[in-house]
C-alpha cells in the first residue's frame, strides 16, 4: 500500500509527464485509473526455462474508459526475457508495443491496446505469458558425475506491476520434492513439487521482493549457442532445409573424471547429463540427414508420426555440464505446402525457426533464405523483431547471376518463437527454362564441336590411308 | 578377334570401321565406368568418408591448400604435429595429390558446381582409376594391339591389387601415382618408338607429375635407365632411344628438382645414380658410334680403349670421393629393405612395425591378382616371341616389380598394372588364336595356312579353349568383386559387425572420441598417443599431437614409447617434460577389436628401448619367464604395471564381457586380466567411448604444495 503522499507525488509527476511528452511515440504514462484486482501467477521452473503465466484482472477505478494498460518487467530480469505475449479473455492474441515510462528507465514496459475499452468501474482480464532463459543458476556450479544438479531461481515474490495490486497468488512448479531452500513469506504452502504463495493483499505498484528457490533440477540444460537455418527454395517442387547447430550443456559443469563404467552400469548415473533429445520436423520432411564435420552420426532414430517426423537424436557422446557438440541436420519438404503463387507472384510461408528440443533456448539464430535465380521484388514480413543482415548472392549448380539470399538474425529464442515468416517475391516463370536450356545448349555445342572435328581434316598433309590404324 | 574384325572392316569400308570404333569406345568407356563404380562399395555401405590414417593427413593438407592458397601451403609450418618440434609440411610432402584435388575443386567452384572438398578427396582415387584404365589401354595398344589393350583395360579396372589402394575414400598418393606412372610409361614407349623430342618432353612432364605425387617415382627412374641399358646390351640402341632418354633425363631431372621434398636428390642420392650413369653412358655410346663412323677401325679401337680406361677410372674415384665426403647420400633404410628383405627387421624397428612393409605371402599374390598370376608367364612368352623395344620394357617392368612386390606388400600396387598389361596381351593373343579356329574358314583358304588344317577337332579344341579362358575370366570378375567388397572396402574409421540376429552394429567410437576431443578440450591441448593415430587426431580433432604417421623423428617416437612402457611415476616425468595434457589409447578388449594398443605394445617397447634415453626399457622384461606376452595373472609384473596396461584396463576389471567368464575378461587376448584393482595417480579418465575402443585420459596437474 502506497502512502498517500507518494500517491500524490505520482499524480503530479504524471501530469508533468503528460504535459511534456504530449504526442511522443512510445512513451507512456502509468494511468492512475487502473488497479489490478487480482493476479494468479504460475511460475514454472521445472525445465531449464522460467515460464511465468499470469492471469490478471484489471479494474478501471477512474471516471473515463481506459483503452490500454501497461505491462512491466523488472530491471533485474529484463535481460533474460526471451518472450512476452498476452491473450485476452476470449483467448485472442493481444498486441504488445514496447514503450518506456519516464522515471522507470531501468524497467521494461509494454503497452497493450485493447479492442474494447474498459468502462469506468468495470473489469477486464488478460493472460500474460513471459519466458525467461538462463534465469536458473546451477548452484553448486560444478558437480561430479553421480551428483544431482541443483539450481537456484531468484525472482520476484510479487507480480511486478505498474499498478497497485489488490490480491495476488503465486504457484511455483518445481516437479521435485527435493528443495534445499526457499523464501518463506507467509502465507505459503509446499505440496508435491509445488510451492504456493499468497494470497497477498494490497501490494503497491512496482513492489519487488526476492523470491529464492534452491532445488533439484535434472531436466536437460541444453543451450543452442548458435543455429544457422538455411532454407533453399526450388521451384521444381522442393524446399531444402539445413540447420547447423552448436549446442552446449549449460548446467552445472562436470567436475572430475568421467567414468564410462559407472555410466554404463547404472542408468541413474549422470542424472544431469543428456543422452539424447527429440527433434520434431514437419510431417512431410524426407531425406533427413544428421552429420557433423567428421561425417555421419550413426546414432539416431526416426519415427514418422501423423503430424510430424520425430527424430531421436543422440549426440556422439553424452553431454555433461560444459560439454559442447556440433551437428548439421537437413531435410527436404515439398514446396506446395509452403509456397503459394498467383501468376508470377509468390508467397513463401515458413517457420523462421523450428523445434530443436522441448523447452529449447537458442542464443543466436541466423536464418538464410535462398531464392531461385531471377527473383525480384523481395518483401519480408517477420512475426517478431529481427536484425536484418545484408542480402547476398549464392552460386550453385547452373547459376549465372546468382541466387538472392535473405538473411536475418535474432538472439534469445525459445519455443514460443516458432512462428511463420512471410516472404513475397516476383519470379517470371519463364526463367525456369533457363537451366535446362543451358544444359541443352552446352551439350549441343559439345556435339557440334565433335562433329566438326570428326568431319574436317586438320592435318597439314593428307595421309594416304586414312582408315588404316 | 580384332584381326578378324579389321579384315571384315576392309570389306565394307566405312560402316564397319565405325562399328569397330564404336565397340572399342563402348568397351573402354564401360571399363572406365566399371573401375569407378566398383570402388564405391564403402561409400554405399557406410558413407562418403576418408579412410584409414594417411588419407586423413592428405585430406587435412588439401583443405589447408584450398583455404589458404598455394604459397601459404608451400610455406606451411605445422605446429599441430610433432610438438614441440613442429613440422614443415610444404617441404616434406609430395604435393601432387593435394594440388590435383585443389585444382579440380577450384575448377568446379568456378563452374558453380558446389561440391564439398571432402567429396572431391573421396572420389579422386576412383576417378583416377578410370583414367588409369584408359592409359592402360593406350599403353597396351602400343605394346601389342587394340584388342590386348581392351582386355588389359578391362582387367585393370577391377584388379584387387590396385583397388586396395584406390577405393573411394582412400585418399592417398598411390591413388594418382599409378595413373602418373602408367602415363609416363605410355609416353616413354611412344618416345622410344618415334624418337621425337615431343614425346620425350611429354614423358618428362608425366614424370614430373609422378615425382610430385609419390616417392615410388624412384622405381620409375631406375626402370627406364634399365630399359635403355638393356636396349644397349641387346644392340637395339638407336637414335630414337638416345633422343628419348636424353630429353627425358634432362627435362625430367630439372623438373623433379622443383619439388622441394626431392630437392637435390636426383643428382646426389645413390638411388638416382643409375639414371645419371645411364645418361652419361648414352652420350658416350652415341659419341663412339659417331667416332666409329668417322675413323678407321684400328684408330677407333685404340682411342676407344684409352678413353674407356680413363673414364672408368675418373668415374670410380669420383663416386668413392663423393660417397666418402657425403655428397652422395647413403641409401635410406626403406631402400635397403627392398634389396634385402630382412634388413629392416634387424635394424629399424619403426619400418618393420608397419604391416604394409612386411614381405608378401604367396597367398596374397593369388588374392590380389587371381588369374593374372597364371596368365602373366603366358604373356611374357608372347612378349618374348615378338621382341620389340617396347616389349623389352614391359618384360623388365614385369620381372622387376614381381621381385619388389615379393619384398614389400604395398608394392603389389606397382605389380598389378603390369600383370594386367601382360595378362591382357596373353589373353588377347590366346583368344584371337583360337577364336579363328572356331569358325570354319572359307575365305582364308587362299592364305598360307594349309598345314594347320591337318589338325583334327580344330574348331572343337578352339571352342573348348575359348570356353575355359572365358570361365577363368568370369571367375576373375567374381573374385575381384568379392575381394573388393569384403577386404578392401572398409573405411577402418567406422567398424561394423553382425549381431546375433544378423543386424548390423556400427562401432563409431573413433569419431566419437575425436569429436569429443575437438569440442571439449582447450584448443591448445597436446594429445599423446601412439603414432598411428596422429594424423587422425590432427585432422578430426584438430589438436596438437606429439608424434604422427610421418615417422621422421625416431627419438621422439621412442620417447612416447618409453612413456607408454614405463611405470606411472616415470611416465609422469616424461609427460610433464613433453607438456602432455591428454593421453589417448585404443583398447579393443571389450568388443574384440584386435589391432589395439596392447597388441601393438611390443613395438612401443622395442622402439622405446631403441634409443639411449630408453635404455632401461628392455623387451625381455615384458615377457613371462617362459617368454610369452600375457596380460593375465601370469604376465610379467613390469607389463602389469606399465602405463599402457593401466590406461587400457582401468576399471575394466569390473566389467563382464562374455557370459560364463569372470569380470575383466579380455576378448582379444582371450584372458582374464591380471591386474584388476588399481587406481590411477597421475591421470584421470576424461572420456571413454561407448564400446571402450578409445580411452582418453587427462594428465593431472602437479599437486599443490602442502597437500
Amino acid at each position: 500500500m502506497m502512502p498517500a503522499m507518494a500517491k500524490l507525488q505520482f499524480c503530479v509527476l504524471f501530469l508533468v509527464y503528460v504535459a511534456s511528452q504530449c504526442g511522443g511515440a512510445n512513451v507512456d504514462v502509468v494511468s492512475s485509473a487502473i488497479t489490478v484486482k487480482n493476479v494468479d501467477r504460475t511460475i514454472d521452473i521445472s525445465s531449464q526455462l522460467v515460464k511465468i503465466n499470469s492471469k490478471i484482472t484489471f479494474e478501471n477505478t477512474g471516471k473515463s474508459p481506459v483503452k490500454s494498460f501497461l505491462l512491466a518487467v523488472e530491471s533485474s530480469s529484463k535481460s533474460k526475457l526471451a518472450f512476452i505475449g498476452g491473450k485476452d479473455s476470449n483467448n485472442k492474441d493481444l498486441r504488445l508495443v514496447e514503450t518506456t515510462v519516464k522515471g522507470y528507465d531501468n524497467a521494461k514496459f509494454w503497452r497493450v491496446d485493447l479492442k474494447e475499452s474498459i468502462n469506468a468501474g468495470s473489469t477486464a482480464s488478460a493472460v500474460v505469458e513471459t519466458v525467461y532463459s538462463k534465469a536458473l543458476q546451477p548452484y553448486p556450479t560444478a558437480i561430479t558425475q553421480q551428483e544431482e544438479q541443483l539450481v537456484k531461481y531468484i525472482g520476484n515474490l510479487y507480480f511486478y506491476s505498474p499498478y497497485p495490486v489488490t490480491s495476488q497468488k503465486t504457484n511455483v512448479i518445481l516437479n521435485t520434492k527435493t528443495v534445499e531452500n526457499f523464501t518463506k513469506v507467509k502465507p505459503f504452502s509446499q505440496l508435491d513439487g509445488t510451492i504456493a504463495y499468497g494470497p497477498y493483499t494490497n501490494t503497491a505498484a512496482f513492489t519487488e521482493k526476492e523470491l529464492l528457490v534452491h532445488y533439484k533440477n535434472n531436466s536437460p540444460f541444453l543451450t543452442v549457442t548458435r543455429l544457422e537455418r538455411l532454407i533453399e527454395v526450388s521451384h521444381w517442387g522442393n524446399i531444402a532445409v539445413e540447420e547447423t547447430i552448436e549446442i552446449e550443456h549449460t548446467g552445472a559443469k562436470l567436475k572430475g573424471p568421467f567414468s564410462r563404467y559407472d555410466y554404463q552400469q547404472d542408468h541413474h548415473s549422470g542424472p544431469a547429463s543428456v543422452r539424447s533429445y527429440k527433434t520434431l520436423l514437419p510431417a512431410s520432411a524426407s531425406d533427413v540427414y544428421y552429420r557433423d564435420t567428421n561425417g555421419n552420426i550413426s546414432t539416431s532414430n526416426m519415427k514418422v508420426k501423423k503430424d510430424s517426423v520425430e527424430l531421436d537424436l543422440r549426440p556422439r557422446y553424452p553431454l555433461f555440464g560444459g560439454w559442447r557438440s556440433h551437428y548439421t541436420l537437413g531435410y527436404n519438404v515439398p514446396s506446395y505446402e509452403y509456397l503459394y503463387y498467383s501468376g508470377n507472384e509468390y508467397l513463401l510461408k515458413m517457420r523462421a525457426v523450428d523445434h530443436v528440443f522441448d523447452d529449447m533456448q537458442i542464443d543466436e539464430l541466423v536464418t538464410k533464405v535462398i531464392l531461385p535465380e531471377g527473383t525480384t521484388n523481395i518483401k519480408v514480413n517477420f512475426p517478431f523483431s529481427v536484425t536484418k543482415l545484408p542480402d547476398s548472392l549464392h552460386y550453385t549448380y547452373l547459376d549465372t547471376k546468382g541466387r538472392p539470399v535473405i538473411t536475418f538474425s535474432k538472439n534469445n529464442i525459445v519455443e514460443n518463437h516458432i512462428q511463420d515468416f512471410q516472404l513475397r517475391y516476383t519470379f517470371p516463370r519463364i526463367l525456369m527454362l533457363q537451366e535446362p536450356l543451358l544444359v541443352v545448349g552446352f551439350l549441343f555445342a559439345l556435339f557440334l564441336c565433335v562433329i566438326i572435328y570428326m568431319r574436317l581434316d586438320f592435318s597439314i598433309h593428307k595421309s594416304e590411308h586414312p582408315h588404316k590404324d | 578377334m580384332t584381326v578378324e574384325t579389321q579384315s571384315k572392316a576392309r570389306l565394307s569400308q566405312l560402316t564397319s570401321d565405325k562399328q569397330l570404333t564404336f565397340i572399342k569406345l563402348a568397351v573402354l568407356s564401360m571399363a572406365a565406368i566399371l573401375s569407378f563404380a566398383t570402388r564405391l562399395f564403402s561409400v554405399l555401405r557406410f558413407e562418403s568418408v576418408i579412410h584409414e590414417f594417411d588419407p586423413y593427413f592428405n585430406y587435412r593438407t588439401t583443405r589447408y591448400l584450398t583455404e589458404e592458397g598455394f604459397y601459404n601451403f608451400h610455406n606451411w609450418f605445422d605446429d599441430r604435429a610433432w610438438y614441440p618440434l613442429g613440422r614443415i609440411i610444404g617441404g616434406t610432402i609430395y604435393p601432387g595429390l593435394m594440388v590435383t584435388s585443389a585444382t579440380l575443386y577450384n575448377i568446379m567452384q568456378f563452374l558453380n558446381i558446389t561440391i564439398d572438398i571432402r567429396n572431391v578427396c573421396v572420389f579422386l582415387a576412383p576417378f583416377f582409376s578410370s583414367l588409369t584404365t584408359i592409359v592402360t589401354y593406350l599403353l597396351t595398344k602400343e605394346l601389342k594391339d587394340e584388342g590386348a589393350g581392351l582386355v588389359a583395360a578391362a582387367m585393370i579396372a577391377i584388379v584387387p591389387g590396385y583397388i586396395s589402394r584406390s577405393v573411394a575414400g582412400s585418399y592417398d598418393n598411390e591413388g594418382i601415382a599409378i595413373f602418373c606412372m602408367l602415363l609416363t610409361y605410355y609416353f616413354w614407349i611412344k618416345a622410344v618408338n618415334t624418337g621425337t623430342i615431343l614425346w620425350g618432353t611429354l614423358t618428362a612432364l608425366a614424370y614430373f607429375y609422378m615425382v610430385s605425387s609419390w616417392g615410388g617415382y624412384v622405381f620409375l627412374i631406375n626402370l627406364i635407365p634399365l630399359h635403355v641399358l638393356a636396349l644397349m646390351m641387346l644392340g637395339r640402341f638407336s637414335a630414337r632411344v638416345y633422343v628419348a632418354y636424353s630429353t627425358l633425363y634432362c627435362v625430367g631431372t630439372i623438373l623433379s628438382m622443383q619439388i622441394s621434398f626431392v630437392g637435390f636428390q636426383p643428382v646426389q642420392s645413390s638411388e638416382h645414380m643409375l639414371a645419371l650413369g645411364t645418361f652419361g653412358l648414352c652420350q658416350l655410346y652415341a659419341f663412339t658410334q659417331y667416332l666409329r663412323y668417322h675413323l678407321s677401325p684400328a684408330n677407333f679401337e685404340l682411342l676407344f680403349k684409352a678413353l674407356l680406361t680413363t673414364l672408368l677410372a675418373t668415374l670410380g674415384t669420383a663416386i668413392v670421393v663423393l660417397t666418402v665426403t657425403g655428397k652422395i647420400s647413403p641409401w635410406t633404410g626403406r631402400f635397403y629393405s627392398l634389396l634385402d628383405p630382412s634388413y629392416a627387421k634387424n635394424n629399424i624397428p619403426i619400418i618393420a612395425s608397419v604391416s604394409e612393409h612386411q614381405p608378401t605371402s604367396w597367398s596374397s599374390f593369388y588374392f590380389d591378382l587371381q588369374v593374372l598370376v597364371f596368365l602373366f608367364p603366358a604373356g611374357l612368352y608372347f612378349c618374348f616371341a615378338k621382341l620389340t623395344d617396347a616389349n623389352i620394357f614391359i618384360i623388365l617392368y614385369g620381372v622387376l616389380s614381381i621381385y619388389f612386390a615379393g619384398v614389400m606388400v604395398r608394392l603389389m600396387l606397382v605389380l598389378a598394372p603390369v600383370m594386367c598389361i601382360v595378362s591382357g596381351v596373353a589373353a588377347s593373343s590366346l583368344l584371337s588364336l583360337h577364336v579363328k579356329d572356331i569358325e570354319p574358314k572359307v575365305e582364308k583358304h587362299d592364305k598360307k595356312k594349309k598345314h594347320e588344317n591337318n589338325l583334327v577337332f580344330r574348331s572343337e579344341v578352339g571352342a573348348l579353349f575359348v570356353c575355359v579362358l572365358g570361365c577363368l575370366l568370369v571367375s576373375y570378375v567374381f573374385h575381384c568383386t568379392w575381394v573388393t567388397s569384403e577386404a578392401y572396402s572398409s573405411p577402418s574409421i567406422v567398424l561394423s559387425a553382425r549381431a546375433h540376429d544378423g543386424a548390423r552394429i556400427i562401432f563409431d567410437d573413433f569419431r566419437e572420441a575425436y569429436t569429443w576431443l575437438k569440442m571439449n578440450t582447450p584448443d591448445n591441448s597436446k594429445v599423446m598417443s601412439w603414432w598411428d593415430y596422429g594424423y587422425q587426431i590432427t585432422a578430426m580433432a584438430n589438436r596438437t599431437v606429439l608424434v604422427d604417421n610421418n615417422t621422421w623423428n625416431n627419438t621422439h617416437i621412442s620417447r612416447v614409447g618409453q612413456a607408454m612402457a614405463s611405470s606411472e611415476e616415470r611416465a609422469y616425468e616424461i609427460m610433464r617434460e613433453l607438456d602432455v595434457d591428454y593421453v589417448l589409447v585404443i583398447f579393443g578388449g571389450l568388443v574384440g577389436y584386435s589391432s589395439d594398443d596392447i597388441n601393438k605394445f611390443l613395438w612401443m617397447v622395442r622402439i622405446g628401448g631403441s634409443t639411449d634415453r630408453g635404455a632401461h626399457i628392455k623387451e625381455a622384461d615384458y615377457y613371462t619367464g617362459s617368454g610369452e606376452f600375457r596380460v593375465d595373472a601370469h604376465g610379467s609384473p613390469t607389463l602389469l604395471n606399465c602405463l599402457m596396461y593401466k590406461m587400457s584396463y582401468y576399471k575394466f576389471g569390473l566389467v563382464y564381457t562374455e557370459g560364463g567368464r569372470p569380470p575383466g575378461y579380455d576378448r582379444v587376448r582371450g584372458a582374464e586380466i591380471g591386474n584388476k584393482d588399481f587406481n590411477l595417480d597421475v591421470l584421470e579418465e576424461a572420456y571413454t567411448t561407448e564400446h571402450w575402443l578409445v580411452r582418453i585420459y587427462k594428465v593431472k596437474p602437479l599437486p599443490n604444495r602442502g597437500l
